[in-house]
């Protein structure tokens, strides 16, 4: 996974749970990893956009903790760029599954 | 590198594979099956959860059709194919659908009886049945919902066999057909990935392969064969021919069923075990209403579609379900391998047609829901918005547009489609690729159209129908 994918995990997850956390990151980057060359590449190349537009918002001041940076991908996922808006989707769909199926497991 | 010599090559072991497999096999052929995914237990993972997306699915199941909108897909990828990860549902291709396709696709013999016949014999094969008791109440709220608005519902048959207890085991193809392949003497070899075939002439003399072993060590494989089958799916097999050199209509032409879902909330808890059998057929063949898997972590997506908040729906969760509207599409879509990408591109373009039906699907689904008794509709419309009464659905029409719909599809036919018209199909009537002597298709790849109904019930008898053909050429 690059620096900001691991960010947007790490800030879509909702448990404190250090083993949650971490059960999720690994099904994200395993899947990230498994995903056809295509379209690993076009998300890869996004990471790097937002990524690189997250840290410049960062340095001025205006995307501080997770918090704000979740607020950020609510906007880009409803925004006018479609690309965009599936970058966001796409990681987030992973994130949820994942956590919500380890919650269950461990309910279970 | 290591050779391997076979009579027979099928390449891939789900509902096409296996039973081409078996089928073979049975009548004293030298087969070798290989497969690209896993041997994994049918019982390691409950179905539908995270570890099966891991191990049983291609792309841990999030694969995607590039277009407008993109639509994910999901497809097995382990031995037994795609039978190993749905939902068992079973429906014979449809008489009027077969007559139809024999006529435009000028298909030789491809008349209902001789379907009838060949699924006679799969459905003994395998045991198809329906549930011997009640349904679960994820089933019987689409039953309750048609009931209530007049609508045609039915119970679907499934590949399941059930013990005295009512338990019930889906019959996959690694529990039925390769097992019985086995037993007539055929080999199975997982985790090995054709990359193409070995071509002279207008023979396949076989294929250049790739094998994973446990301990991560990779072997470079030829094995050679008189005759090769390639029952690799939809996405695949085409992948594969044109890897191979053979791009003559094999790729294009896709279809697929276009679905949207709806997480429905309900009063009381639901099922979260199985997906609902049940399925309004009022509006088939161009729109299908049922039910989808449902555990924790498909209702967490189900309700992130609308991009809402949702914590409240999801602290509820053990009273939610997931359903769908799957349409019959116009549009099509396309197979390309690209040289140097092991996967290859998936594009699909729906029609302003299909959108409007899905439009159509979605508000009819809702309305069938709200009657059933749900109090709460989350539907795969980014914005939504949620609905509580059945005078808000009207919103649904506006709101599904290309940039707001979330559509997905497990279904996906017609790659290499069949039939005498060369200038539209890949292969003839029964599968033998054109211009080539010994390599056939069989598979999904094969249907010329997607039939409006779940496939797998199709691919099997049109397999065994193809196999029989063979051993009597």
């Amino acid at each position: 996974m690059l620096w900001f994918e691991r960010e947007v995990v790490a800030a879509l997850v909702g448990s404190d749970d250090p083993g949650v956390r971490s059960s999720v990151e690994a099904f994200v980057d395993g899947s990230l990893r498994d995903k056809p060359e295509h379209l690993r590449l076009g998300l890869a190349g996004e990471s790097m956009l937002l990524g690189g537009y997250a840290a410049a918002l960062r340095a001025l001041g205006r995307l501080d903790g997770d918090d704000a940076l979740v607020a950020r991908l609510h906007s880009w996922e409803t925004g006018p760029i479609g690309v965009v808006r599936q970058y966001v989707r796409a990681m987030k769909s992973l994130v949820i599954f994942a956590e919500n199926e380890l919650a269950g497991s461990r309910a279970a | 590198m290591g050779t391997l010599d076979t009579e027979i090559l099928v390449i891939g072991s789900g509902a096409g594979g296996g039973i081409t497999a078996a089928r073979l096999a049975d009548a004293g052929r030298r087969v070798t099956v290989v497969e690209e995914g896993p041997w994994v237990d049918a019982d390691a993972h409950e179905p539908f959860s995270l570890e099966e997306m891991v191990t049983k699915y291609r792309h841990h199941g999030a694969s995607l059709a590039l277009g407008n909108p993109n639509i994910a897909y999901a497809e097995g990828r382990c031995v037994g194919g795609s039978t190993e990860v749905n939902s068992g549902l079973y429906h014979r291709l449809p008489d009027s659908l077969a007559a139809d396709w024999e006529a435009r696709y000028a298909i030789d013999g491809f008349t209902p009886e001789e379907l009838g016949r060949y699924a006679d014999r799969v459905e003994r094969d395998l045991g198809v049945s329906t549930l011997p008791g009640a349904p679960p109440p994820s089933s019987a709220m689409l039953e309750r919902g048609a009931t209530k608005l007049g609508w045609r519902n039915v119970e679907f048959a499934r590949v399941f066999r059930y013990d005295a207890a009512g338990r019930g085991t889906k019959q996959t193809m690694s529990r039925t057909m390769l097992p019985r392949a086995l037993g007539a003497g055929a080999t199975i070899v997982a985790d090995c990935r054709v990359q193409r075939l070995l071509r002279q002439g207008d023979r396949v003399v076989g294929v250049r392969a790739r094998r994973r072993h446990p301990g991560g060590a990779v072997e470079r494989l030829v094995i050679r064969a008189d005759h090769v089958f390639v029952c690799a799916g939809a996405v695949e097999t085409p992948a594969l021919l044109q890897r191979s050199g053979i791009r003559r209509n094999a790729g294009n032409g896709l279809k697929m069923h276009p679905t949207v879902k709806i997480a429905a909330r309900f009063p009381h808890p639901i099922d979260h075990g199985d997906v609902p059998m049940h399925r309004v057929t009022e509006f088939a063949p161009s729109l299908t209403i049922g039910g989808s898997a449902s555990r924790r972590g498909h209702i967490a997506m189900a309700l992130a579609d609308t991009g809402l908040p949702f914590d409240d729906a999801l602290a509820d969760w053990q009273n939610i379900s997931v359903y769908y509207a799957a349409i019959r599409s116009d549009g099509s879509g396309r197979v390309l391998a690209i040289p140097g990408l092991a996967s290859p591109v998936v594009t699909y373009k729906l029609t302003d047609g299909d959108l409007s039906r899905l439009a159509r699907g979605i508000v009819h689904l809702g309305e069938l829901l709200l009657a059933a008794g749900a109090t709460e509709l989350h539907p795969s419309i980014l914005g939504g918005p949620v609905v509580r009464r059945a005078d808000e659905l009207g919103a649904w029409w506006d709101a599904l547009t290309r940039s707001r719909a979330n559509v997905m599809t497990v279904h996906l036919t017609s790659t290499v489609r069949m039939g005498e018209d060369r200038h539209r199909t890949g292969a003839d009537s029964f599968g033998r690729v054109w211009d080539h002597r010994n390599l056939r298709v069989n598979d999904a790849s094969l249907l010329p159209d997607a039939p409006g109904v779940n496939p797998q019930a199709a691919i099997m008898a049109i397999a065994a129908r193809n196999c029989d053909q063979f051993l009597a050429s």
